[in-house]
C-alpha cells in the first residue's frame, strides 16, 4: 500500500524511489544467492574465469594457436608444451585457450538472439491466443519434433562450414524452446488481476506486455538461458566434430577432438584436454542453471 | 481413449506436414543446388542444365514439387535418390534398423542404470551418497557423448588392446560382432539419458515419499522395501516415462555423432552424407523419419500416461 501512497502524494519522486527499491532488491537477491547457492557461486566464478581467459587469450597463450612447429609433431606434454602438441606441431594449451573464444561466442550469440526472437514470438502467441497462437504453435511443434542435433546438422550442412552458420542453425533450434516458456508465462499472466486492472485503466497491449509480461517471466527465461548455453556449446562442438561447424584452422574444441580421433592411440592427450575443457564449461552452466532454478523457483526444488 | 488417439494422430500428421514443408523450402532456398553440383566439372550448357532439371523434376515450382512429393509419400513412394537413382524407401530401410537398434539399446541401458540410482539417491536423501550421486548425474549430463566415445575407444585400445570389429554387420547376420560394434555407442548415449533419469526419478520418488498415502502404507506396517518399490517407485514412473519421451529427441540427435565415430551406417550418417550433395528426396525422407519417430514415441508415452493414471485418461 505504501507504494500507492507514494505514487499519489509525491509524483515527482516516483521514478527515483522505484529505481532505488529495485536496486536494493537486486542487491539483496545477490547477497541471498551468494549465501544459499554455494555451487552456483562457484559455477559463476568459473564461467567468469573462462570469460577472462577468452578475453586475455593473447596474453595467456604461450604460442600462436595456428602456428605450426615442425620440430614438435605430436609431442607429449612437457615443460614447453604443457598439454603437448598436435599433428601439425601446434600447442594444444594455446589452442584450448583460444578455443574458449569460439565456444563462448557461439553460446552467447545463440542464447541472446534466440531469447529476443523467442520472446517476440512467445509474447505474440500468448497474448493474442486464438488462431495466431495455434498457427505459431504448430510451426514451433514441427521444429521441435525434429531432434535438435539432426536439425542443426541439416541447416549447418546446407549453409556450409562457418561460425555464423553454426549460430543460425543453433538459433533456429533454441527459438521454440524460449517461445514456449514465454507463451506459457504470458497466458498465465494475462489472466492475473493486475493485468486485468491495467487493462481496465486503458493500457494497450504493448504496455501490458512490456510493463507486466516481461518482468514477470524473467526467472524461467534466465534458468532456461543457462541450460541452453550449455546445450549450445555441446552442439557447436558436435557440429565442428562432424566437420560442418567451425572451419579449420580455427581452434574450436570440437574440431580439435575430431582431429584427435585419428591419433587416439599415439597421442591420447589430444583427446583428453579439449574434451575436459568442454565438459567443465558445460558443467558450470548446468550447475548454474540448477542453482538459479532452486533460487528463483523454490517450488521446483525438493 | 480411441478418440484421444485419433486426435493425436491428426495432430501428428499436421506437424509432419509443416515439418516437410519447412525442410522442402529451406533446402531449395539455400544457395547451391543438385543440378549445379552434378554438372560442376563438365562445363554444361544452359540446355543441358535445363534438361537435367526437367529429368529430375526440379523445373517445376516449389509448391508443385511439394505437392508431387506428398502425393507420392501418401502412396508409400518417397522418390528416388537424385545421385544413385536408388528408391528412397530402400535406402531408408537399409539405414533405419541401425539407428533404431542403437536407440533402443541406449534406452534400455539408461533405464537399467538410471532408475536404481535415482531410487537410492531419493531414499538416502541429503546424505553423502545422495550428494555424490547428484553431482555425478549433473556431470553425466555435461559430458559430450562423442567425447565419451573417444575416451572409451582410447582406453580400450591402450589398456586392453581391443577395438570394435571393423565393417558393420547387422544383428541378423552376426549377433556377436553386431553387439561388439553397438555396445560402446549405446553406452555413450545411455550415460547422458540415464543422468536425466536419475534426476527425475530422485525428485519424483521424493515427492511421492512425502505424500499422505505413503504414510498410510507405512502405518499399516509394510516393509520399507514394499513402500519404496511397490508404492513410491510405481507412482513416480509416470513422470519418468514422460521424461524419456521428451529426451528421445536428444537421444536420436546423439546417434548422428556416435554413428560417425563408430562408423555405423545409420540414418543420422545418411543425412550427414546426403545433405551436402543436395540429394533432396533422401534428406527429406530421413529428417521426416526422425520427426515421425519422435512424435510416435511421445504418442506412445501419452497413451501409457493415460493408461497408468485414470485421472488423465478421463480429462
Amino acid at each position: 500500500m505504501s507504494q500507492v501512497h507514494l505514487d499519489s502524494e509525491l509524483p515527482v519522486k516516483k521514478v527515483h524511489i522505484r529505481k532505488n527499491i529495485r536496486l536494493t532488491k537486486f542487491k539483496d537477491d545477490c547477497k541471498r544467492f551468494i549465501r544459499t547457492q554455494k555451487i552456483g557461486l562457484v559455477s559463476i566464478l568459473f564461467i567468469f574465469l573462462v570469460v577472462l581467459v577468452a578475453i586475455l587469450a593473447p596474453m595467456i597463450a604461450p604460442f600462436d594457436p595456428v602456428d605450426q612447429n615442425r620440430e614438435a609433431f605430436l609431442a607429449a606434454p612437457n615443460a614447453q608444451h604443457v598439454m603437448g602438441t598436435d599433428d601439425l606441431g601446434r600447442d594444444v594449451f594455446s589452442r584450448i585457450v583460444y578455443g574458449s573464444r569460439i565456444s563462448l561466442l557461439v553460446g552467447f550469440a545463440t542464447v541472446i538472439i534466440s531469447i529476443i526472437i523467442g520472446i517476440l514470438i512467445g509474447m505474440v502467441s500468448g497474448y493474442f491466443g486464438g488462431i495466431v497462437d495455434m498457427v505459431i504453435q504448430r510451426i514451433m511443434d514441427a521444429i521441435m519434433a525434429i531432434p535438435a542435433l539432426i536439425l542443426a546438422l541439416f541447416i549447418a550442412a546446407l549453409l556450409g562450414p562457418a561460425i555464423q552458420n553454426v549460430i543460425i542453425a543453433l538459433v533456429i533450434i533454441e527459438i521454440p524452446r524460449f517461445a514456449r516458456i514465454v507463451r506459457g508465462e504470458m497466458m498465465r499472466i494475462r489472466e492475473t488481476n493486475f493485468v486485468e486492472a491495467s487493462r481496465s485503466v486503458g493500457a494497450n497491449a504493448l504496455r501490458i506486455i512490456m510493463r507486466h509480461g516481461l518482468p514477470n517471466m524473467m526467472a524461467p527465461i534466465i534458468v532456461m538461458a543457462s541450460l541452453a548455453f550449455g546445450q549450445t556449446i555441446i552442439a557447436e562442438a558436435s557440429l565442428s566434430f562432424l566437420g560442418i561447424g567451425t572451419p579449420p584452422p580455427n581452434p574450436s574444441w570440437g574440431l580439435m577432438l575430431s582431429n584427435a580421433s585419428r591419433y587416439m592411440e599415439s597421442a591420447p592427450w589430444l583427446v583428453i584436454f579439449p574434451g575436459l575443457a568442454l565438459s567443465l564449461l558445460v558443467l558450470a552452466f548446468n550447475l548454474l542453471g540448477d542453482a538459479l532454478r532452486d533460487f528463483l523457483d523454490p517450488k521446483l526444488s525438493s | 481413449m480411441a478418440e484421444y488417439i485419433i486426435r493425436r494422430l491428426i495432430y501428428g500428421v499436421i506437424v509432419l506436414f509443416i515439418m516437410v514443408t519447412f525442410i522442402f523450402v529451406v533446402m531449395r532456398a539455400v544457395p547451391g543446388d543438385v543440378v549445379t553440383l552434378q554438372l560442376a566439372d563438365s562445363g554444361a550448357s544452359e540446355e543441358q542444365i535445363e534438361a537435367l532439371e526437367a529429368e529430375l523434376g526440379l523445373d517445376k515450382s516449389i509448391p508443385a514439387q511439394l505437392g508431387d512429393w506428398i502425393v507420392g509419400a501418401v502412396q508409400g513412394d518417397l522418390g528416388m535418390s537424385l545421385w544413385s537413382g536408388q528408391p528412397v524407401t530402400e535406402v531408408i530401410t537399409e539405414r533405419l534398423p541401425v539407428t533404431l537398434q542403437l536407440a533402443i539399446m541406449s534406452i534400455i541401458l539408461a533405464i537399467l542404470i538410471g532408475i536404481p540410482i535415482g531410487v537410492i539417491s531419493a531414499v538416502k536423501h541429503n546424505t553423502f551418497i545422495d550428494h555424490f550421486l547428484r553431482i555425478t548425474s549433473v556431470g553425466g549430463l555435461s559430458i559430450p557423448n562423442f567425447w565419451l566415445g573417444l575416451i572409451l575407444l582410447t582406453v580400450l585400445a591402450l589398456v586392453l588392446n581391443w577395438i570394435p570389429p571393423l565393417g558393420y554387420q547387422s544383428f541378423l547376420e552376426n549377433p556377436i560382432v553386431n553387439f561388439q560394434q553397438m555396445i560402446l555407442p549405446a553406452i555413450c548415449l545411455a550415460i547422458t539419458l540415464s543422468a536425466s533419469i536419475v534426476r527425475m526419478t530422485r525428485s519424483a520418488v521424493l515427492e511421492v515419499l512425502h505424500s499422505e498415502f505413503i504414510r498410510t502404507v507405512r502405518s499399516k506396517g509394510a516393509k520399507e522395501r514394499v513402500v519404496i518399490y511397490k508404492h513410491a517407485l510405481r507412482n513416480s514412473l509416470v513422470s519418468v516415462i514422460t521424461l524419456i519421451g521428451l529426451q528421445v529427441g536428444y537421444l536420436l540427435g546423439g546417434t548422428v555423432v556416435l554413428e560417425s565415430i563408430f562408423s555405423l551406417p545409420g540414418l543420422g550418417s545418411l543425412i550427414f552424407e546426403t545433405v551436402s550433395s543436395r540429394d533432396y528426396p533422401v534428406v527429406q525422407a530421413a529428417v521426416l523419419i526422425f520427426g515421425a519417430m519422435f512424435l510416435l514415441v511421445n504418442l506412445i508415452v501419452d497413451v501409457m500416461y493415460g493408461w497408468v493414471d485414470p485421472r488423465i485418461r478421463n480429462s
